[in-house]
């Protein structure tokens, strides 16, 4: 029975993260920018849409198989999410590095699609993107870290759950900001959308990618956004546990979707950054991250 | 100050036999004949006088003497005059001496009579192809009158443009044809180290319409301002005006003082929305959509009254030669005035929120910096100059229209980068919204047209120019016989300032492309208007969606 | 200073509400002079050819096809909307009107085919012919390039397969018919 709530893991992201992106442009559209804005299931006729058109390769196998890679391991990844603040059983099997692993792997996966189309756009973009991935990943490894070193384990469940659960010290609060600073970045929309810049390089990475194949990319993105956005609220936010696990995935999701409300009211209200501007930004976020991993240590 | 005299004093003391005639009609405009040798010596000798470089005119004379013409034009501003200096040269062979190397910015119109009417041009240093596609045949200049304005050569296999080489250790990146920086068809090749970009070379020209052709061979007098103010989507009204004024110029027709205020209000009704529209897509252009979407939502309200006044939202067709189609009613000014009030409320909340926001400073600030003296160098015109510190504005130093009666202050930052164009833009609006309300309030009456008593006079030269709200915009026209021009000649602001964008992106960042290359608020239809193409290729056209990818993946794989 | 200048932004922005429309579903009035498709009123047309005249674009194409039937055709696929032709129209014939929307598969549906049957005259027993006594010259307006149907035909023909500099000389044929 215990895979049951593995499923509900993916059946949810999978079948959520087109709405909660709609859910932005929608805010985008209709509070900040006085527009009707595109209906709340767009983004899903968006993907059907692409799904039916014609896939264009520039005929290499790296190409080909970097969306399958790109979107096989964000699955893994949210396979081992503990929705609704439930350690499902195949967690057991994995630890904080195996999830950081992942991550990278889809990034690599997106750098991989780009370099083997060979475009000059996509490998300025794919250039822009390891920059980001770099910088940013450390603030997600340190975010674990800080769990881990409060409950001196890697187990995913526990470091997870342990880092806001004993209340809200100073190092949390630190790493709560560092992490709101750098959300914008983990799910790469303004101002740090700029490994996609459209107006520069042409969505970057994905400029050869059509039809199926940028679908599923396409779907890796959202996939990604949601994780990121679901991750804050496992994290920061401590459980409240109602006793059943439907009402608690119901909590948890009211939750992401606030946290959708600020990504879309932050990616409106700025200018893309420039990539020297963002690496600058991003140190000081690094930087203040390792300030909260040290206060914690000493138990702050 | 420098009177038309003086001017002639100094050039016949200088140049004597050189010099040939004088030709000034109005108090305003001198025309000098010259001889070919001297050109160089001339231009720069009125550069010194406080001359800026405004264009070339080429025309062809193959019927009366057997020479091609060729007119440079300069704009003394502190002095409110035009100096044009004409000259020839038999089409057995057709050299001038290049001023290119003295005024870079002649650079394009030299290349241009090149493509079109077969000049050369003796130390050009750049003596490329400019407008004519490059399967076009040798040998066939399309601007001579012999050719038909609807010749089409058939395609040529395998021509392409040569770009210029990169520097040492530069990548290229192609930047368009089909860019959304660009919004119309334009290729910059970009060679950049890293994302510093190190130098560009610039290949347009692809949307060429032949509107000059086609207004010299096929339409008359009063059809033209409808096809003026086609040339540009933003700024009709802008052409249709100088090249009315050009042609009454040209008829020595006074229009009513009436017809000059309404033209006054619709050019700077005009001046609002393009700036809104402006800031809107430079907003877009550094990735900051609400900016977009707030600029133009404020820019609505003009336009739907735009629609109301002249009957379309844009191309107003409101200007004809003699004045203006249809009036301002009283209550139509007193819809205006409203329209104004909220506009300006809303700008100032706006450019409150610009101003004080450091993530658009960031963005904007120290970014396609180029000093003073290159901007006077290059003749870069309108807020382009006007963010350089070059205090320029047709509007105060030509009159034209009602602008004579008019208060209004010049913005002019020297901040030297983007940031200057946007705070001079939308100073600029509010001097539009200040100037709108003066004409309203002092608006005269009268008649709205002023017929034309007697037929245009043939080969009376004119030149005209009028502040757009990208710069200056300047029409020469050469009336001809049968009730048409002999020879009409647009430059759009864009055709200046887009040879000084090398020298604004040389050292920036490739991010910062798109918002230094908006900056100039690009019209590349405006500056690509001249050549005769047909784009109905007829039975070619017809390939099957099969064919197409066969075609495209070919050239694909032929690329590698 | 950073926080004031985004909180001003999204009250800045939060004011107007949406003004966009569900365009489709919602039309939106045009003004009241607006330039619309311009409409032929066939009992009022005398044949003037006026219009035809002074079009910027060339869209209004005039043929006689014997002594009393004259046809014009308005092309609207090339139509400016200048509201020129309305302008001129002696007997107030064309009117520009509220129609904007009319994107099409068929080029044909947006244009105008009118048959007007001319009077002859008295005299000679035949209607004022466009093709030798200009209509136009006679208005004092000189430098019309008569358009007809035929030229219209001729100018989607006019692609080259090989270019040949004897083109240049046979350029002739692109000349305005002789008066």
């Amino acid at each position: 029975m215990d895979i049951l709530y593995v499923a509900v893991n993916i059946l949810v992201f999978l079948l959520l993260a087109p709405f909660f992106d709609g859910v932005v442009r929608r805010i985008t559209a209709r509070v900040v920018q006085s527009r009707q804005g595109p209906p709340l299931m767009q983004t899903y006729y968006d993907i059907f849409k692409l799904l039916g058109k014609q896939n264009l390769t520039p005929g290499n196998v790296g190409f080909k198989i970097a969306p399958l890679v790109a979107l096989a391991s964000i699955i893994s990844v949210i396979v081992f999410f503990p929705l609704g603040h439930e350690v499902n059983v195949l967690a057991g099997y994995a630890d904080i590095i195996t999830v950081i692993y992942l991550l990278t792997l889809g990034g690599v996966a997106v750098l991989l699609g780009a370099l083997s189309s060979k475009n000059t756009y996509a490998s300025l973009g794919s250039s822009r993107e390891m920059i980001t991935m770099i910088m940013v990943e450390p603030v997600l490894a340190m975010t674990f870290i800080l769990g881990a070193v409060k409950i001196k384990s890697l187990g995913i469940g526990a470091s997870v759950a342990s880092v806001a659960g004993g209340g809200y010290g100073a190092s949390v609060i630190i790493m709560l900001v560092v992490y709101l600073a750098a959300l914008q970045a983990f799910v790469g929309r303004q101002p740090f959308d700029i490994a996609e810049a459209e107006v520069e390089i042409l969505e970057g990475p994905f400029i050869e990618f059509s039809g199926p194949n940028l679908a599923l990319f396409k779907y890796y993105m959202l996939m990604k956004q949601m994780f990121y956005a679901a991750l804050f609220v496992v994290v920061f936010i401590p459980a409240i546990k109602t006793g059943y696990y439907g009402f608690d995935v119901l909590i948890q999701l009211a939750f992401v979707s606030l946290v959708y409300v600020l990504i879309a009211v932050l990616g409106s209200t700025h200018p893309r950054m420039r990539i020297d501007q963002a690496q600058k930004f991003y140190a000081v976020l690094i930087a203040a991250s390792l300030v909260a991993i040290g206060l914690s240590v000493y138990g702050i | 100050m420098l009177t038309i005299d003086d001017v002639k004093k100094q050039l016949k003391d200088k140049y004597q036999a050189a010099v040939k005639n004088f030709e000034a009609p109005y108090s305003t405009r001198l025309f000098v004949d010259i001889d070919k040798s001297k050109v160089r010596e001339i231009s720069n000798e009125i550069i010194k006088m406080g001359g800026r470089y405004l264009v070339s005119v080429g025309y062809d004379n193959i019927a009366r003497d057997k020479t091609l013409g060729l007119i440079h034009n300069f704009s003394l501003d502190r002095d409110d005059l035009f100096v044009c200096i004409r000259t020839s040269a038999p089409v057995d062979n057709p050299e001038f001496d290049s001023i290119t190397p003295d005024i870079p910015n002649a650079g394009w119109s030299e290349r241009e009579y090149m493509d079109l009417l077969g000049m050369k041009f003796k130390g050009h240093p750049k003596p490329k192809r400019l407008i004519l596609a490059d399967d076009w045949p040798e040998g066939v200049y399309p601007l001579r009158k012999e050719v038909p304005y609807n010749l089409m050569p058939p395609a040529a296999e395998n021509v392409a443009y040569q770009l210029d080489e990169a520097p040492e250790g530069c990548t290229t990146i192609p930047v368009g044809p089909f860019h959304p920086t660009l919004h119309e068809p334009a290729h910059f090749a970009v060679f950049v180290d890293g994302e510093t970009i190190k130098g560009c070379d610039y290949r347009g020209f692809m949307v060429h319409r032949g509107l000059e052709k086609l207004c010299q061979t096929q339409v008359t007098y009063n059809e033209i301002p409808f096809i003026a103010e086609r040339i540009c989507g933003i700024c009709g009204s802008v052409h249709a005006t100088s090249y009315s004024q050009a042609l009454e110029l040209a008829a020595g027709l006074k229009i009513s003082r009436r017809a000059e205020y309404i033209r006054t209000i619709m050019l700077e009704i005009e001046r609002i929305h393009s700036h809104l529209l402006w800031l809107g897509i430079a907003g877009h252009l550094i990735g900051f959509d609400t900016v977009f979407m707030q600029a133009w939502r404020v820019r609505e309200a003009i336009m739907w009254y735009g629609e109301k006044l002249t009957g379309n939202r844009k191309t107003y067709g409101m200007i004809v030669a003699g004045g203006v189609r249809r009036d301002i009613t009283p209550e139509l000014g007193d819809e205006l005035l409203g329209i104004l009030k909220t506009i300006e409320k809303e700008l100032i909340t706006i450019h409150k929120a610009i101003v004080g926001d450091g993530s658009i400073h960031r963005r904007t600030k120290g970014v396609g910096c180029i000093t003073k003296q290159e901007t006077e160098l290059w003749s870069l015109v309108g807020p382009v100059a006007r963010a350089r510190g070059v205090d320029i504005d047709v509007r105060r130093d030509h009159p034209y229209a009602a602008y004579d009666e008019m208060q209004f202050d010049v913005p002019v930052v020297d901040s030297c980068d983007v940031w200057g164009t946007v705070v001079v833009r939308i100073l600029e609006t509010f001097e539009a919204i200040k100037i709108i309300r003066q004409a309203l309030d002092k608006m005269p009456a009268g008649p709205i047209m002023t017929e034309f008593a007697e037929d245009v006079k043939p080969l009376q030269h004119a030149i005209a120019a009028v502040e757009a709200p990208r710069g200056e915009v300047v029409h020469y026209l050469i009336t001809g016989e049968e009730n048409r021009p002999e020879r009409w000649r647009v430059r759009a602001p864009t055709y200046p300032n887009l040879q000084g964008v090398p020298a604004m992106l040389l050292n920036d960042q490739f991010a910062d492309l798109p918002i230094i290359i908006g900056s100039i608020d690009p019209c590349f239809s405006c500056t690509d208007r001249v050549v005769k193409v047909d784009i109905r290729t007829g039975e070619k056209s017809r390939l099957t969606k099969m064919d197409l990818e066969k075609i495209s993946r070919a050239k694909k794989f032929a690329g590698r | 200073m950073y926080l004031m200048s985004k909180i001003k932004q999204v009250l800045l922005v939060l004011k107007p509400g949406v003004v966009t429309l569900k365009y489709p579903f919602e039309p939106h009035p045009v003004a009241k002079d607006f330039r619309g498709q311009p409409s032929w009123d066939h009992h009022k047309c005398v044949g003037c050819g006026g219009c035809a005249a002074h079009c910027p674009a060339r869209t209004i194409l005039i043929r006689d096809v014997c002594q009393d039937l004259r046809v014009m055709y308005y092309d609207g696929s090339r139509c400016t909307y200048c509201g020129r032709c309305a302008d001129v129209c002696p007997e107030d014939a064309i009117t520009m009107t509220e129609q904007y929307e009319l994107a099409t598969n068929d080029k044909n549906d947006i244009g105008v085919n009118m048959e007007l049957f001319m009077l002859t005259c008295q005299r000679c027993g035949r209607c004022f012919n466009m093709e030798t006594t200009n209509m136009i010259d006679k208005m004092g307006l000189r430098g019309f390039k008569y358009d007809n149907l035929e030229t219209r035909a001729v100018i989607s023909k006019l692609t080259t397969e090989q270019f040949d500099p004897k083109m240049l000389e046979e350029s002739d044929r692109f000349k305005r018919p002789q008066k």
